[in-house]
């Protein structure tokens, strides 16, 4: 059994979901994530082999870079039902397990049809997951979503083609930039992973998703683009620069965004920047750093996702200039906040710290200064929007006049989960790097280490309240900060208007004359019709127009 | 103002005065540390300190100078 691809069943089990009745499904749920985790237990190597059209399609190939990231999507999985119990209408759970499968298939793809397969997979899943709110502005932002998704998986295609041509193989292992093919295939896995200008879909969409569609979102599109990096472009040096950039850029627009689940997003895209720039050292040490990184931020991004959607169910809006002083009526939630917000700004013993070390040191390694000036800078921007901003917004800074109750029980739970992986994974390092793919001796808790990062994560926040208490920190407005979806829902409009009326008069202009030269055309024919030269009347136009094309393909064919 | 956002001021007012008590701390603990950088230039004394803190100042202001820039209505693309 544990030759099954990973994931195969919660795609199979997706499909009973929507005829099972509430509790028993969530459970069927865990169960089938349960069986399908089963599969990782197969050890390393390729476990399952079908031909299609003469190509070797490897369905299930495991070694030490899947594991990692096997085993976090499925406990992310995991953690989604359990946040979602709540839910009775199928829609989110169908579309959240088949996704979450279709990711982890995406894991094991041992080629890039397969893989391309299943990145489609994930795209048309989870788009179910933003539908499902079912306001206008949704379904729009969800078409939108998807077209990006779906281009993204057209350029794999094509590149994966390209690239079978030039090296005659579609394994999926190492590549090296340079022809079409792999170009493609690049971009392909960029639009997934973010990277700057091509990251307008994320912003815009996940936080149109539903409360548990965004959490579910949050885990695994991006990291299985992380992953796709991990596999197919280590030491890529172009990475460095991008995630470089990755990391800074969002930051700044994460402290003017007034949606909390908006900043979470651009938070996330500053995480994944990271990640890409130790992919793109490529080092043992990096690219452990790099898996590292995402297995941890995948359980606090969830946690902060979780938290902030559960204020969201309770209050209905996730908008910072609406939301305040919650921590009397949502103590547990606001707990788990500021632990997943604690996580991300890598204070010690949390899990961020564990993982970011790891990146931080091989930057340092490779004496990569400026790009390491960034990312430290980032660091103290992480800790600003998200580590600060998240939970002081929602529940300090002032009184709302909101009341609500605690989060369900079954969000508590889920966040409560989550809180002891982030702090297991912050407070046993050790134990948290065996499941990296390399051998990691590195110990971040030394003294020196401990008070740099204190003074740096201390001293931001005291740059914050400086800010906030003198009055320059920039109030929360409602807004729209524009972004790079900008090109597309806005520019590439404006400019492709007049093109689109010229060619819409174009089409009516062409159509009038087909029109009026058709008429004229049976006009003729009636006249003919009506005005027989000789011999006896004709029985009707089809005779006519029958006539008189079998005339014409008599004179074409005597002439040629 | 009511009781919650009094409440809140108080926190708020302890929470800055515990900061402040902690960066001290901090600041002085680098006496008896020997605190040493992935790169050279971190090994300055207290580079944390103030790369930590005008880095934050920084995204704060270019943040602001963003708002002119990028900031529409709330109902801009509907």
């Amino acid at each position: 059994m544990t030759n099954i691809t990973p994931g195969l069943l919660m795609i199979v089990a997706a499909a009973f979901v929507p005829y099972l009745p509430h509790h028993i499904r969530q459970v069927f749920m865990l169960i089938a994530i349960g069986f399908s985790a089963v599969s990782l237990f197969a050890g390393e190597g390729v476990h399952w082999i079908i031909f299609v059209f003469g190509q070797e399609l490897i369905l299930h190939n495991a070694d030490n870079l899947t594991l990692p990231f096997g085993i976090i999507f499925h406990i992310a999985a995991t953690l989604n039902v359990i946040y979602g119990w709540h839910e009775r209408r199928p829609m989110e759970h169908t579309a959240g397990l088949a996704y979450a499968g279709a990711a982890i298939a995406a894991l094991h793809a041992g080629d890039l049809i397969t893989l391309f397969i299943w990145w489609e997979a994930t795209a048309i899943t989870s788009v179910f997951l933003i539908l499902a709110s079912g306001t206008q502005r949704a379904n729009n932002a969800a078409m939108r979503y998807l077209l990006v998704q779906v281009a993204s998986g057209v350029m794999l295609l094509a590149g994966a083609c390209l690239y079978w041509k030039e090296s005659g193989t579609i394994a999926f292992g190492a590549m090296e930039l340079g022809s079409t093919g792999t170009w493609l295939i690049f971009l392909a896995f960029g639009i997934k992973a973010a990277f700057p200008f091509l990251n307008g879909w994320l912003q815009d969409a996940y936080p149109e998703a539903t409360i548990i569609g965004t959490v579910m979102l949050s885990s695994f599109t991006t990291k299985l683009a992380i992953y796709a990096f991990a596999r197919g472009f280590a030491g890529t040096e172009y990475l460095i620069w991008i995630g470089a950039v990755m990391t800074a850029f969002p930051v700044f627009f994460a402290v003017i965004e007034n949606d909390l689940r908006r900043v979470l997003a651009y938070s996330l895209n500053n995480q994944l920047g990271f990640m890409i720039v130790a992919i793109g050292i490529g080092t043992e040490l990096a690219l452990n750093g790099a898996v590292a990184h995402a297995f941890a931020h995948i359980l606090y991004k969830a946690l902060l996702f979780m938290s902030i959607g559960s204020v969201m169910y309770r209050v209905g809006t996730a908008k910072a200039t609406e939301l305040g002083g919650l921590y009397k009526s949502m103590p547990l939630t606001m707990i788990f906040c500021i632990i997943g917000a604690m996580s991300i700004s890598a204070f010690p013993l949390f899990s961020g710290f564990t993982a970011k070390a790891v990146i931080m040191k091989a930057v340092g390694y490779e004496g990569l200064i400026y790009v390491y000036l960034v990312l430290l800078a980032a660091s103290a921007g992480v800790l600003h929007h998200s580590g600060i901003k998240i939970p002081y917004f929602t529940f300090f800074s002032h009184d709302s006049g909101l009341r609500p109750k605690e989060a369900p029980f079954n969000m508590i739970i889920a966040m409560a989960i989550a809180s002891v992986f982030c702090i297991g994974i912050g407070v046993m390092p050790t134990q948290f790097y065996q499941i990296l793919p390399y051998e990691l001796n590195y110990q971040p808790y030394d003294a020196s280490h401990i008070v740099g990062q204190f003074q740096l994560v201390i001293f931001a926040m005291l740059a914050f309240t400086f800010l906030m208490r003198f009055g320059f920190y920039p109030p929360e407005i409602s807004s729209t900060v524009l972004n790079s979806d900008w090109f597309y829902r806005k520019l590439a409009p404006r400019i492709g208007k007049p093109f689109l009326l010229i060619a819409n008069k174009i089409g009516v202009g062409a159509n009038a004359f087909l029109i009026k030269f058709t008429k004229l055309f049976i006009s003729r024919i009636s006249y003919i019709y009506q005005h027989p030269v000789t011999g006896p009347v004709t029985p009707g136009p089809a005779a006519i127009a029958l006539i008189t094309l079998l005339m014409c393909v008599l004179l074409i064919t005597n002439i040629f | 103002m009511s009781n919650l956002n009094q409440r809140l001021k108080k926190m708020g007012n302890y929470a800055s005065v515990s900061l402040v008590i902690i960066g001290i701390c901090l600041i002085i603990s680098e006496f008896f540390v020997h605190r040493h950088g992935e790169i050279k230039l971190e090994d300055f004394p207290v580079f944390p300190v103030i790369y930590g803190f005008s880095a934050s100042v920084f995204i704060v202001v270019v943040g602001i100078g963003l708002r002119y820039l990028l900031m529409r209505k709330e109902d801009y693309y509907d």
